[in-house]
């Protein structure tokens, strides 16, 4: 039987008065790349904001990887590894130095040889040793993720993670994140608004819309009640109307 | 406690490499020299009025030979210390400041909230780099001081002398970890970096330059240049019976004056380095005996200072962009 890797129940937060996320419910199995997709300001970020413990839920409750997000933020912290969208690093520090330093803080003593190993996993070798404010957009993706993976997380949280990337990184970066799931079984969250990513990377997707959850489901369920090319299209703009899953 | 040392760690990486914290190194050490010029050349004009006096009183004949003006080589750092003061607390500010204000700007504080243990950490091991560095600053104010008494003013300079400035330079890098934490206590706790950088001037403005100024505005002594009781020839203890009338005037004077750490920092250093008068050419027991408050009162200070930073450290997610 699979567990689950993330869990949502009733989870609201507001901006002051503006609500952003209206009683979000959940559950997200282990093994799965799930896709939440929305318009801007639909409440993916604050999502995953509230995911990571970056953010604190105004109401409701969220596990992830076992641990409650406002009862025990730090185990949910050493579970989790995050990219944020446009991820950015200590520019005068070098590859190397950047990863030694969030590989420390993520509890790794002697992280050297675990950076080797997963910059050659991210295709990011030769360049330990120059300064990430010379990288470009791709570059630092590649590092961001690299960091991300430093501590085998259980569960990978992107945000929005092809954003401003050219079509070659975009398809290496899908590439990597199929296989980081494929290898390590890791669970991973990724928001993005661009459905040809979701149909060629995630499992399971779920649409935001205004702050609440519009549909939740496998990507062949989905794409099955809308059987056409742009399926998951049609499904997006019909959860516009539809009323909530 | 090793997460705190990996974030110092960083952090030092990070100044070691910043072009600013080397222009304040740099500034530091010019102005301890240059103020060292300046008391020597002083020092040396007061010994050719001296000499030229003392041949005039020889030359008239007469036997009475007019006493030297003495030097305590010390004495030369009065100006070095002043700038320490007073440059010293801007410059920890603006260090400060940007330990923590580079996190906002640069948007690395949410790969640094996701990965660290407790927004406290982060603060403390930032405040840890900066007081390691700040050690390394007074260590460089220190030598640099010293080697300035002995080659410019021509002084010899012995043990006793290099272990009161090291107690000046220990009290130095108190003073600057008091606004080292400060700084990033406000910035922390600020939405806007704008806004934390004129908190924090304000705060400089007021606890290093006004509150003394009014302290040394309220004392009668400063009434007149060179002082009033000198200026009418009154001794120490007829002045001590006049100011024994004003008791109550001179403890809100002195209490207002205290409240202010640069004050409590300048009346230690001038103690230990003798350049306060009555402290010349004084054992350290003395100098402690007459201190010890002030340096008890610059540790809470400081000790507060710390604290409110490492609680600051609970609003870390302040610094969030969004």
């Amino acid at each position: 039987m699979t567990s689950t890797a993330i869990a949502l129940d009733r989870v609201t937060h507001r901006y002051g008065t503006r609500p952003a996320l209206v009683d979000l419910t959940l559950d997200i199995p282990e093994g799965e790349i799930f896709g939440l997709l929305g318009h801007n300001g639909a409440g993916k970020t604050t999502t995953v904001g509230i995911l990571t413990t970056l953010l604190q839920a105004s109401a409701g409750d969220a596990v992830v990887a076992g641990h409650d997000v406002r009862t025990a933020a730090r185990d949910v912290r050493a579970s989790l590894g995050y990219l944020p969208e446009n991820v950015t690093f200590y520019n005068d520090l070098t590859t190397m130095e950047n990863l030694v330093f969030f590989a420390r803080l993520s509890g790794l003593r002697r992280p050297e040889a675990r950076i080797g190993e997963v910059l050659e996993f991210v295709g990011f070798t030769g360049h330990d040793h120059e300064r990430v404010g010379t990288f470009s957009k791709g570059m630092r993706q590649r590092v961001g993720l690299a960091q991300a993976l430093l501590h085998r997380p259980a569960v990978l949280f992107l945000d929005e993670p092809t954003s401003g990337l050219d079509p070659e990184g975009v398809r290496a970066l899908r590439e990597l994140i199929l296989r980081v799931n494929a290898e390590h079984g890791t669970t991973i969250f990724m928001n993005t608004h661009l459905l040809s990513e979701v149909t060629k990377t995630c499992t399971s997707i779920g649409i935001l819309r205004s702050g609440r959850l519009v549909h939740h489901g496998t990507l062949a369920d989905t794409v099955g009640a809308f059987p056409t090319e742009d399926a998951l299209e049609r499904a997006y703009f019909a959860s516009a109307t539809d009323a909530p899953a | 406690m090793s997460e705190t040392v990996t974030l110092a760690r960083k952090e030092l990486l990070d100044l070691r490499r910043d072009r600013v914290v080397w222009i304040v190194v740099g500034t530091l050490g010019l102005a301890v020299v240059l103020s060292v010029v300046v008391a020597s050349l002083d020092f040396r004009a007061q010994l050719a009025d001296y000499e030229a006096y003392a041949a005039q009183v020889k030359a008239s004949g007469s036997g009475v030979t007019p006493a030297a003006p003495q030097l305590f080589p010390l004495q030369l750092l009065r100006g070095g210390m002043e700038y320490v003061e007073v440059l010293g607390a801007l410059f920890a500010l603006m260090i400060g400041y940007g330990a923590i204000a580079k996190e906002r700007s640069r948007g690395t504080v949410d790969l640094l909230l996701t990965r660290a243990r407790s927004g406290t950490s982060i603060v403390m091991g930032k405040l840890l780099g900066l007081a390691i560095l700040w050690a390394v600053i007074m260590a460089a104010v220190v030598v640099t001081a010293l080697a300035s008494v002995a080659l410019i003013g021509g002084s010899t300079i012995g043990w006793h002398e290099v272990g009161r400035m090291a107690l000046a330079g220990a009290a130095g890098w108190v003073y600057a970890v008091f606004w080292s934490a400060i700084a990033v206590a406000v910035t922390t706790l600020t939405r806007n970096s704008t806004a934390a950088l004129l908190t924090l001037l304000v705060l400089w403005l007021v606890i290093v330059l006004v509150i003394p100024q009014i302290g040394d505005t309220m004392d009668p002594d400063n009434q007149v240049p060179g002082g009033l009781f000198k200026a009418l020839a009154i001794a120490k203890p007829d002045e001590h019976a006049v100011l024994h009338h004003f008791a109550t005037y001179e403890s809100l004077r002195n209490g207002l004056e205290v409240s202010s750490l640069s004050k409590l920092y300048e009346r230690f250093t001038f103690a230990t380095l003798g350049i306060k008068d009555i402290y010349n050419g004084q054992s350290l027991a003395v100098v402690w005996d007459g201190t010890f408050r002030y340096v008890i009162g610059a540790l809470t200070l400081t000790g507060a200072a710390l604290t409110f930073a490492a609680a600051s450290g609970r609003r870390i997610h302040t610094l969030r962009r969004s």
